[in-house]
């Protein structure tokens, strides 16, 4: 079984083949630890700290609170700005993982196929695929009128005032804000 | 032990082999701090965001009181801001409005001393420049390097002299310009008591309060979770925003960058609340909704910084 979890850890598992280690790791001890202790060694091996046990909580405490946006994304929404650490497919993949092992951290212990629903509910694969999900891809907006009273009431306690005097106030003004251009 | 003592000895010896800071690029920075609060001066100035530019005129008399200061748009419908100590009024001829922002609690509006200057330089580094004469001014150039990406970079140029800053550039971690301010023409000297008098407004302008009060949001429940290194609360308080609504506001910052995080309710709003994140130049605007409230984040900083702050305001009632 622990071959099977390492497969499907490394997304090398056929949609037929993921029942299996999918329920295992809902009732067998054994495989779910398994499961962790590869993802451990994983995140320790690629250096990436940020994945301790704090991160999963804080996953899975987003996704509880965010609507999972899944659709194709409009063709003009101009993908945002990434801090550099996150290359994008380790990212859905890393965020798929915890978001799976969160799930099964913080579930309500039952052992009596507590993975079955959400596993049921979960789209194929192939459609995974074709759509997207976004939780932490916010969507670019305009600047409009109603920015600008934010960026004044945001420049009065902006420390580049020492720096520059009155200069910077010129943003919170600015003829460009008014238009709502992008 | 031995091994905690090599640690620190070779993060100390990679911390050198980078550039590092010099007392005399420190000095320049005290100096242009210094000459923006005692120097009296007209000028103008362009501001460049992007492929745009924007020209504005600014006056500042310096005075016991903190002075008086204004700043004029020349590009497209008039607009202007008056400072003095106590107060902030914004001029909207287009919608013939003035936005006021009265400081009624002088602790509620802090000022970035001299004195602090040290702290900054945990999280940049701080080099000279070069030498370059603008506006008919021979500048110092200095440099400030974030350590992290968490913050953006500026490179200043001051009157050799006076310090006066006469040309600021913000950029990020690649060293794109984000946004820069260039003084075209500059007199530093006594200013004419008519360039500082308000704009006329009359009958039909509208006049917005901000109220500004101290606030303590931890009391009703809303928290802001893992700051940012470096970014602390500076300022905590309620305000008014367009529209009478209440908005509660706190700001954070590391010295030069800051943020300022905004909760109000939702209900109420004109218009439908968008979330995502928006961008003019430096600052960056993230939306989103926590607990049926409207949460905006708007900082100096690069926009992951901006949503990271964003993301951690959560709401658990008392």
């Amino acid at each position: 079984m622990k071959t099977k979890i390492s497969a499907l850890m490394d997304g090398e598992l056929d949609a037929h083949e993921l029942n299996g280690p999918m329920s295992a790791l809902g009732r067998d001890d054994e495989a779910f630890e398994a499961w962790r202790t590869y993802h451990l060694i994983s995140d320790a091996l690629q250096g990436r700290a940020m994945l301790t046990n704090d991160c999963l909580r804080r996953v899975v405490a987003r996704l509880a609170e965010e609507p999972a946006l899944v659709g194709p994304l409009p063709a003009d929404v101009v993908r945002p700005q990434r801090p550099r650490w996150f290359m994008p497919s380790a990212l859905a993949a890393s965020v798929a993982a915890v978001a799976l092992v969160g799930w099964m951290a913080f579930a309500p212990q039952e052992k009596t196929g507590p993975l079955l629903a959400p596993v049921a509910r979960a789209p194929e694969p192939a459609q995974v695929a074709a759509t997207r999900t976004v939780p932490n891809a916010p969507a670019r907006l305009p600047v409009t009128a109603a920015t600008r009273d934010y960026l004044i009431a945001h420049q009065v306690f902006s420390p580049r005032n020492s720096l520059q005097g009155m200069a910077p106030y010129v943003r919170s003004v600015s003829a460009e804000s008014l238009q709502g251009k992008p | 032990m031995n091994r905690t003592l090599g640690a620190l000895l070779l993060f100390t010896v990679a911390g050198w082999a980078q550039a590092q800071t010099t007392p005399e690029a420190l000095d320049w920075l005290r100096k242009i701090y210094r000459a923006t609060e005692k120097l009296s001066y007209t000028g103008t100035f362009v501001y460049q965001q992007g492929d745009r530019t924007e020209t504005s005129r600014i006056a500042r008399q310096a005075g016991a009181a903190g002075g008086t200061e204004k700043l004029e748009v020349l590009d497209g419908t008039p607009r202007e801001i008056l400072r003095t100590r106590d107060e902030i009024r914004c001029y909207l001829p287009e919608s013939r409005t003035v936005k006021v922002d009265r400081r009624s609690d002088s602790r509620a509006f802090p000022a970035v001393l001299p004195e602090q200057l040290g702290s900054l330089t945990e999280h940049y580094v701080f080099t000279m420049g070069e030498t370059r004469r603008i506006a008919g001014f021979d500048c110092q150039a200095i440099v400030l390097t974030p350590k992290d990406d968490l913050r953006y970079g500026y490179k200043l140029w001051a009157d050799a002299r006076s310090g006066m800053l006469l040309k600021a550039r913000t950029f990020d971690r690649n060293g794109n310009t984000m946004e820069q301010f260039t003084f075209t023409h500059l007199e530093i000297g006594n200013v004419p008591r008519e360039r500082l008098r308000p704009p006329r407004t009359g009958q039909g302008w509208r006049v917005e309060q901000a109220g500004v009060a101290p606030a303590d949001l931890s009391r009703s429940g809303w928290s802001v979770g893992a700051e940012l290194p470096g970014f602390r609360k500076i300022v905590e308080i309620r305000r008014m925003l367009r529209d009478a609504r209440p908005v509660a506001q706190m700001v954070y910052s590391d010295g030069l960058a800051s943020v300022s995080v905004f909760i109000e309710p939702m209900p109420g709003r004109a218009e439908a609340a968008r979330i995502g994140i928006s961008s003019m130049g430096a600052v960056n605007v993230y939306t989103r909704e926590v607990a049926n409230h409207l949460v905006t984040v708007v900082g100096e900083a690069p926009a992951a910084s901006v949503q990271r702050i964003g993301n951690t305001v959560e709401y658990r009632p008392q």
